[in-house]
């Protein structure tokens, strides 16, 4: 299947070729890393700034308080809040979790794994880099501005978001630096799937990938199909804001022409839908393949699981009106939407039980790895089974736009997501790097954070259904809502709980990449098959000296006629007969 | 880092995969202004609405043929050996498109039509400058491919033709579907 | 931001805090979370639904925490060695994951999506359009209040003798209620709690909703839609009356409304004709 040739370059040797305008798929994969980390710490400190508006409503923010809001004597303003909040749902979704799975571990993984020298077009792949760079800028510069960054929230509905609701330029900057963002996405989806299909080692098939390389194509596919969905939205909403279209204007904005809010919402929902998809696949691709790794056993059902993920994926694009129930849609797509919704519910239910079923009967090591993967099956079960209430339509009479929603897509998008990030960093940080990281202080952040986002999450939830709608500065003007402040409180100090746990991570990551002489970790830590860990630790530049050629499935694992003394096999072996 | 020579056949494989995922990209993109036209146009209580109904006629006719016109140069510039009056051909033509489109405007303006006039008119105006943005820059390709013509032959590769050729006839499908759902039909 | 501000807010929260002191005496944690006091009578539908759903969510996510759990604890590698090498691709394990399927589609998502069908169709899309004994209400969301107009005497709406009001709703108990609703800038919710009750107010467009009332009192609309900095501001109350009391209301309105409402003014003049679809 090497339909390419794929040359060996000589190594770049400068700094500047090194590091910065790199090539090479390992250094774009940490480039990324480093990116979403910066933007992480950036999004997380904003929502502590939500979370303590909702725990201490008009109360300064100490320390940092009178720096960031003098005018108010350290009080978040409302203005300002709504910009958290927005930018909060931004930065999490678009320049956190977005480079950390697709763009870290995308980059990293995929050449690795299917066994290529590097991504298929490399000048590609650091052009997408630098426009999610450009991108980054753009959005941070926006927060610098008068009138400060955009405010119409993430979904930033018109009219909003037009000219009436934000003035300032911060909405426009929004706009143009998610433009960038979907440029600089959209080229890493082309790299993916064409690397996907033609760079794939010798003898390795469809069914032989990884289920991580499985999750991370799938989610390229959705990416090079839905992200200029949201782009041509983008467009015409700077359009609008600036070259004086009417395409969503109506009512007070609507100064000459009319156009049509519920426009925007279609578009931006049929690619917003396919996005939670594009943030949860990596994660589930992740998880599948590290359950089995640590339960030392094949996965079960692995071609189900793969069909499930596509099943999934195309399910995706179908279902977005579940979003826009409450803007009354004719009954009949209403109702089309809701029954869609639902049937995702059986490919999600066939894969969980293969997750299960890996882990039954396994012989499990609780690595730090697996207890991250093993936390993802949880709150994605939860997070799962919640989204069937949001999915029917008179029961979202009540919970939509509540925090039982807000709960809901973090427990599916950020808390699964996010477990599976940490999963895979623990897990490829002796391929990256060279080096492993602390069991002991990743056990305890795992079960920190695990406390952490279950305590807010849950809450979350628990206020939702006692009907305490979204994005409200002060909720407890609403006397129905003023027996939940125990309970947002309750969430606020589980978010400053799990914000403190993830001190922990950063200590730990920093100490593992920049420590001097630090313990080197061997080819293969983990005692995995799969393609990356036959080669040295951290892979060598132009990772294959010979370009493997690939014999078996990447789940061998406890094969009782094994000879060789491990309990594994590596995929460039022929797989042993039972 | 395409590769040359006997390996020309496999990369053929790679650039067209990734250019037919491209289009697949940039045809969504457009499909959903396409969308957005069908929602407002279906409904619509009347079409044309009272905005647009003095469109003219005879230039976004005169873009359609010459767009046409330039595809066609471009599959003969793909097939022939003439390389050189060919590309002029189409290139000319693309930059005459991009006239055209201006012209258009201009005399959009000149009728009455503005963009802040509904969202009717602002179809008009954003698909057509999306479309004139893409003019533009699969006009860079082709005058990169004119380099290759002039100057460096050897660096001139039947995957680079065609799939920059793929992008063109793409722009000038897209064009033929703008043209015929905001000026005919 | 005036200083002013600051100090109202100041005021609000230490007025809100005596109330947390009162609220957090003597109230267990079921009572807490549970949803405000339903004053409709389809409030139950959702509840019944919700409900429904959680039990059998209880018993799969029951299920996945067991496996979780469960396996977690007898197959670790300390207890159990040696893995049983299986691909998980036999004909019973086939068997087994399509029943999970098959059972999550049956249990879940049939029931679910019937009922709320069921519900939508009956009742909450089952616009009491044709019952002359419904409360027509028009209201008007704007950046950040609700105005309420009856039609008044005449049952014509957008003249001279409709009660207009702001931030107050005022309707008769046992009485379906029906609202036509837009907005004049962005896009707000109507949010009425205590009947279960939400949908857009978008500009340029007719929402419609209906609900009824089955206890006289004072309860809160909210805007469900972020819709700018002051979102959370956009309160008002919902007055349920008994028939005398509304009747008097209503009179005594209607005459105040055809005494001092100023026919030239446009700010008034924000209703429109009745749509009847």
């Amino acid at each position: 299947m090497a339909f390419v040739e794929q040359h060996i370059h000589d190594a770049p040797t400068s700094f500047w070729s090194k590091y910065v305008v790199s090539y090479d798929h390992k250094v774009i994969a940490k480039q990324f890393l480093w990116y979403a980390l910066f933007w992480g710490l950036v999004g997380g400190l904003m929502s502590i700034l939500i979370r303590w508006t909702l725990a201490y409503p008009g109360v300064p923010v100490p320390l940092i308080g009178n720096m960031l809001f003098p005018a108010s004597g350290g009080v978040v303003p409302p203005d300002t809040y709504a910009m958290l909040f927005t930018l909060h749902g931004t930065i999490m979704i678009f320049f956190f979790i977005t480079p950390l799975l697709i763009g870290c571990f995308g980059n990293y993984c995929i050449p690795l794994m299917i066994g290529a020298r590097d991504m298929i077009f490399p000048t590609l792949n650091m052009l997408s880099f630098w426009f999610a760079m450009a991108s980054g800028l753009v959005l941070f510069a926006s927060l610098c501005i008068p009138l400060g960054g955009a405010a119409g929230g993430w979904t930033s509905y018109p009219t909003l978001s037009t000219n009436i609701g934000q003035p300032g330029a911060g909405q426009t900057m929004w706009l143009i630096s998610l433009f960038l963002f979907g440029i600089s996405s959209t080229m890493g989806a082309v790299n993916y799937i064409t690397t996907v299909i033609t760079l794939r080692a010798p003898g390795m098939g469809y069914f032989k990938m990884p289920l991580t390389i499985w999750g991370l194509w799938l989610t390229a596919i959705l990416n090079a199909i839905f992200v200029p969905v949201l782009g041509a939205g983008l467009l015409l909403l700077t359009f609008d804001r600036v070259f004086g279209t009417t395409f969503f204007l109506a009512g007070a904005a609507a100064t000459s022409g009319r156009g049509d809010p519920i426009l925007f919402q279609h578009v931006f929902w049929i690619f917003g839908h396919p996005e939670v998809y594009i943030l949860i696949l990596p994660a589930w691709g992740i998880v599948s393949d590290l359950l089995s790794f640590f339960a030392r056993k094949p996965a079960f059902g692995y071609k189900m699981t793969a069909l499930s993920l596509s099943a999934i994926t195309v399910l995706s694009t179908v279902v977005y009106g579940h979003h826009m129930y409450t803007t009354q849609m004719s009954p009949l797509l209403t109702q089309s939407f809701m029954t869609l919704t639902m049937l995702i519910s059986i490919p999600s239910a066939i894969f969980f039980a293969n997750w299960l079923g890996t882990i039954w009967k396994g012989s499990i090591q609780f690595h730090s790895p697996m207890l991250f993967s093993l936390g993802v099956v949880f709150v994605f079960g939860l997070g799962g089974l919640t989204g069937l209430y949001l999915a029917s339509t008179s029961i979202d009479l009540y919970l939509h736009d509540t925090y039982f929603v807000v709960g809901h897509f973090h427990y599916t998008m950020a808390a699964s997501v996010l477990l599976g990030g940490f999963a895979g960093v623990y897990f490829w940080m002796p391929k990256m790097f060279g080096r492993m990281m602390n069991e002991t202080l990743a056990k305890w952040h795992f079960w920190l954070t695990m406390i952490g986002i279950n305590g807010i999450f849950m809450g979350m939830m628990i206020v939702g259904y006692g009907g305490m709608h979204r994005r409200l500065y002060n909720p407890f003007i609403y006397e129905f809502l003023h027996k939940l402040i125990p309970i947002n409180n309750f969430i606020s100090y589980s978010a400053f709980f799990a914000a403190a746990a993830q001190i922990l991570f950063i200590y730990n990551l920093f100490k593992t990449v920049f420590a001097k002489n630090y313990p080197a970790a061997g080819k293969n830590p983990w005692g995995v098959g799969t393609l990356e860990w036959e080669i040295d630790s951290p892979a060598p530049h132009y990772n294959f000296k010979d370009i493997p050629v690939v014999k078996c499935g990447p789940h061998e694992f406890g094969n009782p006629n094994l000879t060789t003394g491990r309990d594994y096999q590596y995929q460039t072996e022929e797989l042993v007969k039972v | 880092m395409i590769t040359k020579g006997p390996a020309d056949e496999l990369n053929h494989f790679k650039n067209s995969v990734a250019m037919t995922v491209t289009l697949i990209s940039f045809g969504m993109m457009f499909s959903s202004l396409f969308l957005g036209y069908f929602l407002v146009r279906f409904n619509a209580p009347a079409w044309p609405p009272v905005e647009i109904e003095n469109l003219p006629k005879l230039l976004p006719f005169l873009s359609t043929v010459v767009m046409g016109l330039s595809s066609w140069t471009f599959v003969l510039l793909e097939r022939r050996t003439e390389k050189k009056a060919l590309w002029s051909a189409t290139f000319g033509l693309g930059v005459l498109f991009l006239v055209l489109q201006f012209l258009l405007w201009n005399s959009l303006a000149a009728s009455g039509i503005l963009a802040s006039n509904g969202n009717v008119p602002s179809m008009v105006y954003a698909f057509t400058w999306l479309h004139a943005g893409h003019i533009v820059l699969a006009l860079a390709l082709v005058l990169w491919l004119g380099y290759l013509i002039f100057f460096r032959p050897t660096g001139l590769t039947d995957v680079k033709l065609i799939n920059v050729g793929k992008f063109w006839h793409f722009l000038g499908v897209i064009w033929f579907l703008m043209y015929l759902m905001l000026f005919v039909l | 931001m005036d200083f002013s501000f600051y100090e109202r807010l100041t005021g609000m929260i230490a007025a809100g805090s005596e109330l947390v002191l009162k609220a957090e005496e003597q109230m267990s944690f079921w009572e807490r979370v549970k949803p405000p006091v339903d004053i409709s009578s389809s409030g139950h539908l959702i509840e019944w639904l919700f409900n429904y759903t959680t039990y059998v969510n209880l018993f799969w996510f029951a299920l996945v925490c067991i496996g979780l759990f469960g396996f977690s604890f007898l197959y670790s590698a300390k207890r159990h060695k040696k893995a049983f090498y299986t691909h998980g691709n036999e004909k019973n394990h086939l068997l087994i994951t399509a029943a999970i399927g098959l059972g999550v589609f049956l249990s879940v998502d049939l029931v679910i999506t019937r009922v709320s069908s069921h519900d939508m169709k009956e009742v909450f899309w089952n616009f009491p359009e044709n019952d002359p004994e419904v409360i027509k209400v028009q209201v008007l969301a704007q950046q950040w209040a609700w105005n309420f107009r009856h039609a008044g005497k005449d049952g014509e709406f957008n003249t001279a003798d409709d009660v207009v009001e702001l931030n107050r709703l005022v309707v008769p108990v046992n009485k379906k209620v029906m609202i036509q609703m837009t907005s004049k800038d962005v896009i707000h919710a109507f949010y009425l709690v205590n009947a279960r009750i939400k949908a857009d107010a978008i500009p340029g467009r007719f929402a419609k909703i209906w609900f009824d009332t089955n206890r006289v009192g004072d309860y809160e609309i909210a805007c469900a839609e972020m819709c700018g900095p002051h979102h959370y501001l956009m309160k008002a109350r919902l007055q349920v009356l008994d028939a005398d009391n509304y009747q008097r209301w209503l009179n005594e309105t209607h005459e105040r409304a055809l005494a001092t409402n100023d026919t030239e003014s446009m700010d008034l003049r924000w209703g429109w004709k009745w749509e009847s679809r």
